[in-house]
């Protein structure tokens, strides 16, 4: 073992040595999907950007361009007052179809959310173990997620008609627009429980937690963040939804509905994109905060840290007879 | 049974059979293991599990079978001018909608533009979303940024599907739209004749739909994408694969089921598509899902149930083809 | 099979801890555990441990070790049989009224507590209140030192400091039984050894009767008064670690623990109360039996000699030998402080432990033959 392997190497001089430089290479796959990725979103935003745009125009604008100044809130004004002048002329906004139609939305949505939140919750709990017909119990939510909103509108309309009832928004629309949001907020819930140490629970009860205290202390503040998050999807998914609301209810009680009546009345006024751009941001709204609680989450997840001197056997120090006195005294 | 603490064999033992043994009793631990694992996971069982599942399943058993189930049963009732049905069962409903089985019927015409439209939409979002999906799964470094850049994607999902079908419509491809201003300064198009939509305006409702549901394939490509395990790559790639063979052999294969689900969802959900087709084409494109809402909307509900359900088995079929398509895939 | 009430005091077998507990101890009566689907996890165990005893539960993945411990937590419902305490039986105690408690293997802390919430959490649930429980849980944390930790969140810690965590957090709840499911598992190998040290010496001062389940002969060996070695839900052998080591009972003990030569063979004469076992290689064992009692001729029997009686000797064995064989040698392993000289006779694998200076005259002999012997003493008649 000795150093003779390596002498002939460092017996070189500096001028026999030829240095290379190195240049990382290019990857060109890389920028080429990078340029792909940023025209993709492009397509996915720019109609909502436009729209957003027109948004501001002065009383004159139109539903398209070209932009007619000058710049302003007027449209976003209008959706919220009833009457908006503009020196002699008095416009007629759809404010109160657009509050009546808000309201709806937002409460509903907050219901639907609640409702979401609580099912998935109750849901996943069940699935924590296996059980007979947890097959076929997950195949229902599985069909709860991919039948098209219109069919089960459908469905609900001739449920309900068969039964000589007559359909709502908070009696039939509420329940069926949960039914969406209940596979989402599984979801959510089954991926927390997948990374849940079970044997915390178990620790609690041996520390002297009953079943429901263990829920209270450990299990609850964990798992609240997947609840939320539940309760998220049902909210968003509700509040944009169109399909399913459009079937069972009569008028124009949500935002959706308000948008394609007015599209349909040939109500079109950048008023409309206003609106449009306002349920956008409310939505948008919604991704932020599931991020930011994300965010709150993650502060628990890291791998505990490695120690060096632990590596090396040393730490690890425990006083016995301190221990005595914590055991006996 | 481990047997002594050494790992290598002697060299005139058959290094084979030790092999083999030793491996036979792994297995047979593993299994043994998972058994009791996967048992242990059944502990308390019983009322507990039913009392959590109750809620759920009832509401949904409400709220999601029962409709599903009407669907059917009135499908085979009798239709009624003056309250819309009569609980008489008939297959009267199927006959209408089959029997004149041409693509002069509107049902099958709307059926197959429907078709079209799902079918398109699917290949052109699998084209066009495998590119995002692959860039953010491996071409991102950081996982921060992945999730970052991955939630901006699928930020749009989250509004209205009607409002972006209105941007869209309106800003972007109305005949003062910007696109067509565009073409028009191209030289291309004009304002009264604007080219995308008096021509072409299956088109433009085709395109939305590419719009609207490509996150759904973007999603769980890039999800089984992130999970391809690296060193899988760099093996074959040190065995002398290059780009496209280890991309067929290695990552392909296991993308597979996220391009299933996605083919899935977006083929289920475009066929049932009504209301962003109507807003887009303002009523000139007519699917299948808009033929069944005017039957609802005219209270011919024996007719629009029958007219679901034959939906439904075009939906099935077409699971049924997607699921079948990709393990040809596979074995090729 | 050797099972049965095991004994808790055998030849070489340490005094247990002075105990301040005072009661029967522990007794598993007919323990079994068979899972929804059939599968035995635990097979008809039975088991006394006095109070102050440190028992390690040692087997491989899957031999009914730590569901035997979780029984006897709480954490699983035995399907036939008794765990009785002092006296009381345990079985229809939920864990939380058991006056048990359990380390996990990844130590299970709270992960949105602070370390001084974690230990204080069970007098939380006995009810004492924030300024008293504070208090006795910074006693607890100064005793395993760490606490400048006090405010830290578990995810900030290294594996060596949570299970310092996890054992305050049990030991302030004044447990009569702690039970440990392979608690050294997660640490860094030379803190496992300090560990063990650590943990053992905490033990004896307490007087603690303490359940340890693990899969590492070693750490058995170093830790326990008594070794049960399980396997497929079964005790094989329940001893003092010295008799586990050096007279295995059965197969299954002696290949487990490892490092003992294990001849499978026929036994070809009996003389009085002397054996002797030839194998299809012509490897022979002499072994001395019971009085009356044991195999006859042509029976079919294992017998084990650990690799560390077996000594290198001169010359060749020649065919009639008895306790010798002629092997060749395949691989010289240094260790450090040993050697493990593996080796094959007539296709037999045999292992031989020699100290760590003998190294330099070993080394490099691969292919040569040499040979072994070993004392008739030394050899162990294994149960099937």
């Amino acid at each position: 073992m000795s150093s003779s392997a390596y002498a002939p190497a460092m017996e070189r001089t500096q001028d026999s040595v030829v240095k290379r430089q190195y240049k990382p290479k290019r990857d060109w796959a890389k920028w080429g999907l990078a340029t792909y990725f940023v025209i993709f979103l492009i397509f996915l935003y720019a109609p909502m950007i436009l729209m957003a745009i027109l948004s501001f125009q002065g009383y004159q604008g139109g539903v398209t361009f070209p932009f007619s100044g000058p710049a302003g809130l007027d449209w976003w004004r209008s959706i919220f007052v009833n009457e908006v002048h503009h020196g002699q002329q008095v416009i007629f906004t759809n404010a109160d179809g657009i509050r009546t139609a808000g309201e709806g939305s937002l409460w509903v949505s907050l219901a639907a959310g609640a409702i979401v939140a609580f099912l998935a919750f109750t849901l996943s709990m069940a699935f924590r173990r296996r059980f007979r017909g947890d097959g076929v119990a997950f195949y229902i939510i599985l069909l709860a997620l991919m039948t098209p909103g219109f069919l089960l509108g459908l469905g609900t309309q001739i449920f309900w008609k068969a039964m000589n009832q007559e359909t709502s928004l908070w009696h039939t629309a509420l329940g069926t627009n949960t039914v969406w949001g209940i596979p989402f907020g599984f979801l959510v819930m089954t991926a927390i429980w997948n990374r849940y140490d079970d044997h915390i629970d178990e620790a609690a009860r041996d520390l002297g937690a009953n079943a429901a205290r263990t829920f209270g202390e450990v299990t609850l503040p964990l798992v609240w963040t997947g609840i939320f998050g539940a309760f998220l999807f049902g909210f968003t998914l509700t509040w944009n939804d169109f399909d399913r609301t459009a079937l069972l209810v009569v008028g124009n009680l949500t935002l959706p509905l308000e948008i394609v009546g007015l599209i349909q009345a040939a109500a079109l006024r950048p008023d409309l994109y206003a609106l449009g751009t306002a349920t956008t941001l409310v939505s948008l709204a919604v991704i932020v905060t599931f991020l930011v609680v994300l965010t709150i989450r993650s502060r628990f997840r890291r791998a505990p840290v490695q120690s060096v001197e632990e590596e090396l056997g040393l730490g690890g120090g425990i006083d016995a007879e301190a221990a005595e006195q914590v055991v006996e005294g | 049974m481990s047997s002594s603490s050494t790992p290598d064999p002697p060299p005139h033992l058959d290094l084979a059979d030790i092999e083999e043994d030793e491996l036979e009793v792994e297995q047979e631990h593993e299994r043994a293991l998972g058994e009791q694992r996967g048992a242990q996971r059944e502990r308390g069982g019983g009322w507990v599990t039913l009392a959590w599942a109750a809620p759920g399943f009832l509401w949904l058993g409400f709220f999601l079978i029962a409709p599903l189930v009407f669907i059917v049963l009135m499908s085979f009732w009798t239709p009624d001018t003056s309250v819309g049905f009569v609980k008489d069962w008939t297959t009267q409903n199927y006959s209408d909608l089959v029997h004149p089985f041409s693509l002069d019927n509107a049902y099958w015409k709307d059926m197959w533009r429907s078709f079209q439209i799902s079918a398109i939409a699917v290949a052109a979002c699998l084209v066009f979303g495998f590119p995002v999906a692959y860039f953010l799964a491996m071409k991102v470094e950081k996982l921060q940024y992945q999730i970052a850049l991955f939630i901006l994607a699928l930020a749009p999902f989250w509004t209205s599907f009607i409002t972006r079908s209105v941007a869209w419509a309106y800003p972007l491809m109305g005949s003062h739209g910007a696109l067509n201003t565009f073409l028009v300064k191209l030289g291309v198009s004009s304002y009264d004749h604007p080219l995308l939509n008096t021509q072409f305006t299956q088109l433009s409702v085709q395109l939305a739909m590419i719009q609207l549901y490509i996150l759904f394939m973007v999603t769980p490509i890039f999800f089984l994408l992130a999970q391809v395990d690296r060193h899988a790559i760099e093996a074959a790639r040190d065995l002398g694969g290059n780009w496209w063979s280890t991309f067929r052999e290695v990552v392909l294969p296991q993308t597979m089921p996220g391009v299933v689900i996605g083919s899935i969802f977006i083929f289920v959900l475009t066929m049932g598509e009504y209301g962003t087709v109507q807003v887009i084409s303002q009523g000139a494109v007519t699917t299948v899902g808009v033929y069944i809402q005017t039957q609802i909307v005219g209270t011919q509900y024996p007719q629009g149930a029958a007219s679901a359900v034959l939906l439904v088995f075009i939906l099935i079929l077409g699971v049924f083809a997607i699921t079948r398509f990709s393990n040809l895939r596979e074995d090729i | 099979m050797a099972e049965g009430v095991a004994e808790s005091n055998s030849e070489g077998a340490a005094p247990a801890a002075p105990s301040a507990q005072t009661g029967s101890g522990l007794d598993l009566i007919g323990l079994t555990k068979v899972f929804p689907g059939g599968a035995v996890a635990v097979d008809d165990v039975n088991l006394h441990i006095d109070h102050g005893e440190y028992v390690v539960l040692l087997g491989p993945s899957g031999c009914g070790k730590t569901t035997t411990l979780r029984m006897i937590g709480g954490h699983e419902y035995p399907t036939e049989g008794d765990i009785v305490l002092d006296g009381e039986s345990l079985v229809d105690l939920p864990p939380h009224r058991r006056p048990t408690t359990t380390v996990f293997q990844h130590f299970a802390l709270f992960p949105h507590r602070t370390v001084l919430d974690n230990v204080a959490f069970g007098l939380k649930m006995e009810g004492i209140g924030k300024g008293e429980r504070r208090k006795k849980a910074m006693e607890a944390l100064e005793m395993v030192g760490l606490s400048e930790l006090k405010d830290r969140k578990p995810a900030a810690l290294s594996g060596g400091q949570q299970q310092r965590v996890a054992l305050a957090r049990v030991l302030v709840t004044k447990p009569k039984a702690l039970l440990l499911d392979e608690p050294l598992g997660d640490l860094d190998r030379l803190l496992q050894l300090r560990m063990r040290v650590e943990l053992r010496n905490l033990q004896r001062q307490l007087g603690l009767m303490f359940i340890h389940v693990t899969h590492n002969q070693e750490e058995a060996l170093s830790m326990a008064d008594r070794v049960v070695v399980m396997n497929e839900a079964r005790i094989q052998q329940a001893a003092d670690p010295l008799t586990i080591a050096t007279r295995p009972a059965t197969e299954l003990v002696a290949r487990f623990m490892g490092d003992n030569n294990i001849i499978h063979g026929k036994v070809t004469e009996r003389t009085g109360n002397r054996l002797l076992v030839e194998d299809a290689a012509h490897l022979r064992a002499s072994v001395t039996v019971e009085n009356g009692g044991g195999p006859a001729v042509g029976d079919d029997v294992f017998v084990s000699v650990r690799a560390a009686a077996v000594e290198l000797a001169d010359g060749a064995a020649g065919e009639k030998t008895v306790n010798s064989a002629d092997c060749e040698i395949v691989f010289v392993e240094f260790l450090g402080d040993l050697v493990k000289l593996h080796l094959t006779a007539g296709g037999e694998r045999m292992l031989a432990k020699v100290p760590g200076d003998r190294y330099h005259a070993l080394r490099g002999r691969e292919g040569e033959t040499v040979r072994i012997v070993w004392k008739e003493g030394d050899v162990q008649l294994l149960d099937a």
